[in-house]
């Protein structure tokens, strides 16, 4: 590539540094932690700070942490909480207490490879309109080998985010996209994040936080996915966030699919009404912050949401609802498109389950 | 048999409406050297007020066509291309890109092509579907962006070999700038007695971001506030309903005193030429163009962190880049300005007026454009000779070039 210029040439990316927070949360994890430690130690962009919340461990972790925090590079501020409170929420007091202009989101049982910030950071310094920037990882099984998968294939997401590597805000409302330790965040897009709704605990339909985060971040900014694995993901029976394996998949889709076939769960209707409350609440902060486009994409996407959670009383009425939404591209932005008309199909087709609502 | 005349470059554009593409289009082929270059300009849907702006020596047609697959227009095209023995295509916008991609394709023109792109929202969408792809790749003789992270994605999500891409900082012709007569903003917008009156030139639209100013305005303290305006020039009608939000937002927020919108003007030269500084907040932008006129209006600056030509002043004494999308930095940016004084912002914008016409004067942009139709032009003999060939000449021996190399 040649460069036509008479311009001085740009020099922001010394002077420019920003700066950076890890923010890890551990519960339990001595057999993990020492390893993702010294992975961090060996980043050849080392972060400003380290921000740990422990959610209360019964274990060495909070000692091994400790002990980290002694010859640690950087600063280590660690807190242990009183009582337990669960992943996402102690993801949210992490990022509270982070003071970084970008934020790393960390698990406490993967490795980072040497270029992971540098790469992540590097991206957010140089190209200042992304709020957020996530990668793809390598599958690692429990002792730390690698497995010979990718993170976005083992969910199934890798021809979604390979072709959209600016990732439209309205794809995260319509599933999860990208996973905490991938991701470094922008500080107004963390803000923007914080405080964590209360739908986001729904107990049928929960966001997690790093869904939430990008949910936000894509709806007061531009978030961008790149297809490097730049961190080892370690898949063990402990993680609160796994991957499916092939048959796993399919044993899933299997029962999916006979669940379709029983008379319609109203559980269903339940988990479209949490999930249009979740992405209300990103559309209104997107809103708030005068980003008005965005906020009135979500808003189609939680009627959507609301349209399938009270398909009708009849089935000519529930078929003219989902008509409706297939005409007006609904299905395309808020659920795994055909699946989700299949799904809908099913539900109109037969009578309501008596029981949870 | 040798042809012994100037290259013939034909500008070509979706109109002449008033926008960046079209500006810079305009804006290179005036500037080009008349002893090397025929200019010619061919606007292939509709017209516009910028055709006014056109060197009188520049031939105009306007084809007129209706959607890409207009073959009508395309045979309209091709014949207008032909008939005037063009050597070197330069489209401008993607739409058009398309249009010509597609002639040539189709076999109804052969003429060189170079591409100039400025697409704007790479913030919301950078994917390279097919039909782009293909059009590019097949119908595009050399890539033209206007900002490095649209030369990245010819190479990496096109597929363009490098040595096709090409990064070109826009230019500013800074004559229309010279013996303008300036509007007095205080008294055209009821605001005597405000130490210091900026102008933002955008349209109210999405991609442009008047709520972060508006919220800067906000964070700003009182003492700081009521030492400033914001003069606001463009049209509130882009997009329904945007304007409309954004005022809410300004009353809400309680800083309408603060805040004139002028509207869509025809003599913004001359109001940049009263304002005391220069405001732009974007979402994305590749240029902006806007900053170019700021410090060719002699004009210090607040904008936004987006585009190529800020990338390129950023670390300049010459104005405030903050980050987009965050009033906070734009409040701190706005603060540092108001503190500079009267005489500190003067000397401020006359910096940007020495950096705009050391570095960023059209002449010296349209050299550089030139060069890449002279490689263009050479690469295409090289591959295609002619049974009589064409021997364009330069007038430096250096630049000279025959179809056999």
């Amino acid at each position: 590539m040649t460069v036509i210029t008479h311009a001085p040439p740009a020099t922001h990316t010394d002077h420019r540094r920003l700066t950076v927070s890890v923010a890890l949360c551990t519960y339990e994890g001595e057999r993990w932690i020492g390893p993702f430690l010294e992975s961090l130690r060996s980043q050849h962009l080392l972060p400003d700070e380290l921000v740990v919340q422990d959610d209360g461990s019964a274990d060495a972790t909070v000692a091994l942490v400790k002990t980290f925090a002694r010859t640690a590079p950087f600063d280590v501020r660690l807190e242990v909480n009183e009582y337990r409170l669960g992943s996402t929420a102690n993801f949210e007091r992490v990022l509270e207490r982070t003071t970084g202009q970008l934020v790393a989101l960390a698990d406490q049982d993967d490795l980072w490879y040497p270029t992971k910030l540098e790469r992540l950071v590097g991206l957010l310094e140089d190209d200042p309109i992304l709020t957020l920037a996530f990668s793809d990882a390598d599958l690692l099984d429990p002792a730390g080998t690698p497995t010979g998968r990718r993170l976005w294939s083992g969910r199934g997401i890798r021809h979604l985010l390979t072709t959209h590597e600016i990732v439209p805000g309205v794809l995260f409302a319509r599933r999860a996209l990208s996973t905490g330790c991938t991701m470094v965040a922008r500080r107004r897009a963390v803000e923007a994040a914080l405080p964590f709704p209360s739908s986001l605990d729904d107990p049928i339909a929960p966001m997690r936080h790093d869904r939430w985060l990008s949910l936000v971040a894509g709806a007061v900014g531009t978030v961008r996915a790149i297809p490097e694995p730049l961190l080892g993901f370690r898949v063990h029976p402990d993680q609160q966030t796994g991957v499916l394996t092939s048959s796993q998949l399919r044993r899933r889709l299997l029962r999916a699919g006979a669940a379709a076939l029983r008379p319609a769960d109203p559980s269903r209707a339940h988990e479209h009404r949490a999930r249009a409350r979740q992405v209300a609440e990103a559309a209104h902060r997107a809103d708030c912050l005068g980003d008005f486009n965005e906020a009135d994409e979500l808003h189609r996407v939680v009627r959507h949401h609301e349209a399938r959670a009270d398909l009708g009383p009849t089935v000519g009425r529930r078929l003219s609802t989902m008509w409706t939404e297939l005409t007006t591209g609904g299905y395309d932005r808020s659920t795994l498109g055909a699946a989700g008309v299949l799904a809908d199909a099913a539900r109109a087709l037969r009578p309501p389950r008596k029981g949870r609502s | 048999m040798s042809i012994l005349r100037p290259t013939r470059v034909l500008a070509i554009t979706d109109s002449l409406e008033v926008g960046g593409a079209e500006r810079v289009a305009v804006d290179i082929v005036n500037s080009l050297d008349r002893n090397r270059h025929e200019a010619l300009f061919c606007a292939t849907r509709t017209g516009g007020p910028l055709r006014h702006q056109l060197l009188p020596d520049v031939e105009v047609e306007i084809i007129g066509r209706r959607a890409t697959w207009d073959l009508a227009g395309m045979a309209r095209f091709a014949e207008w291309v032909r008939s005037h023995d063009v050597d070197i295509l330069h489209s401008h916008g993607r739409g058009t890109m398309k249009f010509v991609a597609l002639c040539r394709r189709a076999g109804l023109v052969s003429t060189p092509h170079l591409f100039h792109d400025h697409y704007g929202r790479l913030h919301l969408d950078r994917r390279a579907e097919p039909g782009l792809r293909s059009a590019l790749r097949t119908g595009v003789d050399a890539y033209v962006g206007v900002d490095s992270r649209l030369c990245d994605w010819a190479r990496t999500s096109v597929g363009l070999p490098a040595e096709r891409v090409h990064l070109a900082r826009s230019g500013v012709d800074l004559s229309r700038f010279d013996g303008i007569e300036p509007i007095d903003l205080r008294v055209a917008f009821d605001l005597q007695g405000v130490e210091l009156v900026l102008v933002m030139v955008a349209n109210y639209r999405q991609q442009k971001d008047h709520p972060t100013v508006l919220r800067a305005l906000a964070l700003l303290a009182p003492e700081v506030r009521q030492r400033l305006a914001v003069v606001t020039i463009g049209s509130t009608e882009s997009e329904p309903g945007f304007f409309e939000r954004c005022w809410k937002m300004a009353t809400d927020l309680g800083v309408t005193d603060h805040l004139r919108v002028a509207g869509a003007h025809d003599d913004a030269l001359q109001l940049l030429a009263g304002a005391d500084a220069g405001l732009l907040a974007s979402k994305n932008e590749t240029g902006p163009l806007v900053v170019l006129e700021y410090m060719a209006s002699s004009l210090p600056f607040v904008v936004t962190d987006t585009g190529e030509i800020t990338r390129a002043v950023r670390d300049l004494p010459i104005g405030y880049t903050p980050a987009p999308r965050d009033p906070k930095a734009l409040a701190e940016a706005l603060t540092a300005l108001v503190d500079l004084g009267a005489a500190g912002r003067t000397a401020m914008g006359l910096r940007g007026r020495a950096v705009a016409e050391a570095a960023f004067d059209q002449s010296k942009v349209t050299d550089e454009i030139e060069r890449v139709y002279h490689q263009v032009l050479t690469r295409h003999h090289i591959s295609t000779p002619r049974q009589e060939p064409a021997v364009i000449v330069l007038p430096n021996a250096d630049r000279q070039y025959s179809p056999s190399g």
